[in-house]
């Protein structure tokens, strides 16, 4: 903390009393924990990760002169020892969240070693789903018995794998991973009311969006077109989670809701300004039994999460507030009702981005935000360059374009950091 | 009972389960070696430029085709049980191929890798095991010999299989009756020579 290394400073030109500085030093201490607890906790684990891995290596020689019952007895060494460490901690280092951490890791590994090892001695071939699957499961429970959060992350690693190798890169079709996932909900909320700011935590603000961004798509089957609302209602409602009171206090690089939902609302916009998708959508055939199929029943149920969300947020304040990006989704559902009749969606997409872009660059300098304000611009920018692939527009209209938009850069943030000066 | 008393019960009992999984897989393969039959498969040459493996040699398997009365109802991807049975010369071939586990002889899953669609009505498969480990020194010895006797139209290569219920396991790759570990571990006693 630079202000600690100011104290002295303060306290020598009577600033502050000796008093107050010692209470500013206690607050930081409480607040930070003890760096050196932190750093035994990434050692630790470090650790653990280390030997575990190494000892599955030497395993992993497969020793061709040991008999198949030595081998196997040796294949469950590490989960032998790793459960004896774990039990070691349970019962004597409960309350030492390095020692908690790095056992239950090195167990973590030791499960998913003696699983192969024990394939790798009969020649079992890979099934990586269902390797997946029961790994996961059987260290999920370390995570509540032990209080891992690094073990929670592999789990959630884990099954987002488990359902992308199930339904992206096989024929099957799985999706026990929404039950899967919710079992490590109560995880979280016993993290986010033990310590909210922990890097644990932010770890988690940004593996539990991402992982349902990569595998919402596995609900796809015979309409996929109609998943797109589902994602931009996934988006939306990843975003207004985001703004709830407890995140909106969080630096963004601890807020992947916020940030996810933003980017992913911004980078799908992009993808649909192009016309392929809706030159599609208005030569497919739609009927009534496609109200029934899960693709529309997962956006319906998405959008209305959303909007409720929204609805509540948005209570009473003035139109002007709303945040941008949390209201596409709703524009997008009608939009693509439109798209299914006429090509005129292109048109309004197009009109989204552009108003998007403009409305984040005005909250920008509302905020006094360098960061917001050139993100604005980047989604004018990234439009302009989108429009100059594929449209018959002159060379001059667009080299006039993109001379705007870059005069508009310097503009802006000339006036900014002018504005800022001022008000010094 | 308060939640501190039941986490070392539940510990106890992850522990349990933990050790029971890779503990009943051996039980399952050591089940299948002693009561299942044995079946020995010819083995195909494959593309020799195949990037080694690791640890382990793939196998690829000469009898890998089997006709059906249809080839509209399959499609690739699919999993099938494949009956099997050795013929005139001691080894196995295919022998039927159904959408649901046979109730007499022996069979496989398998999947489906190709199908026909010129009315020739006829499937490729993939078995069901295609890696066979060795220690990590001896392997990439071992591949070379296997891919040496598939050119050479005089040795015969083939895996050892135990099969019982559809379940299975690959005991060894043989070349003319020699385990293939014994071939690399005496190749490379005479390299060294």
């Amino acid at each position: 903390m630079n202000i600690l290394k100011d104290l002295p400073e303060l306290i020598d030109s009577d600033i502050i009393s000796e008093e107050t500085a010692a209470r500013i030093r206690a607050y930081y201490q409480q607040k930070e924990g003890r760096p050196s607890s932190k750093l035994f906790i990434v050692f630790g684990i470090l650790g653990s990760i280390l030997v575990g891995l190494g000892i599955i290596l030497i395993i992993a020689h497969n020793w061709d002169n040991l008999s198949r019952l030595t081998k196997t007895i040796f294949a469950f060494l590490p989960l032998v020892v790793g459960q004896i460490f774990c039990g070691y901690v349970l019962m004597r280092k409960r309350d030492n969240i390095s020692w908690r951490e790095s056992t239950a890791v090195f167990l973590f590994f030791a499960v998913g070693a003696s699983i192969s090892l024990v394939s790798q001695i009969y020649n079992i071939p890979g099934n990586v789903s269902s390797f997946l699957l029961t790994w996961s499961l059987l260290c999920l429970p370390l995570v509540y018995l032990l209080e891992s959060s690094l073990v929670s992350l592999l789990y959630l690693v884990g099954i987002t794998y488990y359902a992308v190798e199930t339904n992206y890169w096989s024929n099957d079709e799985s999706h026990i991973f929404w039950l899967l996932l919710l079992l490590i909900f109560p995880h979280c909320h016993n993290l986010y009311k033990r310590n909210p700011e922990s890097n644990f935590m932010s770890f988690h603000h940004w593996l539990v969006p991402t992982s349902v961004v990569i595998v919402l798509g596995t609900v796809a089957g015979r309409v996929p077109e109609l998943m797109l609302v589902a994602y931009f209602s996934l988006f939306g409602l990843l975003y207004l989670v985001g703004n709830l009171p407890f995140f909106s206090g969080l630096k963004l690089r601890s807020n992947g809701y916020r940030v996810i939902g933003s980017l992913g609302t911004v980078v799908l916009l992009l993808a649909l300004s192009f016309d392929g998708f809706w030159k599609n959508l208005i030569d497919k055939e739609m009927s009534t039994w496609m109200l029934l199929s899960r693709e529309f029943l997962t956006s319906a149920l998405l959008t209305l999460l959303a909007s409720t969300l929204l609805y509540k947020q948005q209570k009473g304040m003035q139109l002007s507030e709303i945040k941008p990006a949390s209201t596409i989704f709703l524009l997008f559902a009608l939009t693509f009702v439109v798209g299914m009749y006429s090509p005129i969606a292109i048109v309004l997409i197009n009109i989204y981005i552009l108003a998007l872009g403009i409305l984040i660059v005005r909250e920008g300098a509302r905020m006094d935000h360098l960061g917001v304000l050139n993100y604005g611009l980047l989604v004018i920018t990234a439009l302009v360059i989108c429009r100059f692939f594929d449209t018959n527009l002159s060379f001059i209209l667009r080299g006039i374009l993109f001379v705007a938009v870059g005069v508009g850069f310097f503009m802006t943030n000339y006036w900014m950091l002018k504005k800022r000066k001022t008000d010094e | 009972m308060s939640r501190k008393k039941l986490i070392l019960p539940t510990f106890v009992l992850v522990v349990v389960v933990q050790l029971s999984v890779p503990a009943k897989m051996i039980l399952d393969r050591e089940n299948i070696i002693k009561e299942g039959s044995v079946h020995l498969f010819r083995t195909a040459p494959v593309d020799p430029y195949d990037p080694f493996r690791g640890k382990y040699i793939i196998l690829s398997f000469a009898d890998n085709m089997v006709g059906v009365e249809d080839e509209s109802e399959w499609s690739w991807g699919e999993s099938a049980y494949l009956q099997i049975a050795p013929d005139s010369s001691g080894f196995t071939t295919p022998q039927r191929v159904s959408k649901y586990p046979p109730d007499t002889g022996d069979y496989l899953e398998v999947m489906v890798s190709y199908v026909t669609s010129n009315g020739t009505n006829r499937l490729t498969i993939n078995y069901p095991f295609d890696r066979f480990y060795m220690e990590e020194s001896k392997a990439p010895r071992a591949e070379r010999s296997y891919f040496e006797s598939l050119r050479d139209s005089t040795q015969r290569t083939y895996a050892v299989v135990s099969v019982k219920n559809g379940e299975f396991v690959l005991l060894d790759v043989m070349i003319d009756g020699i385990s293939i570990t014994e071939i690399a571990e005496r190749e490379i006693t005479e390299d060294s020579n």
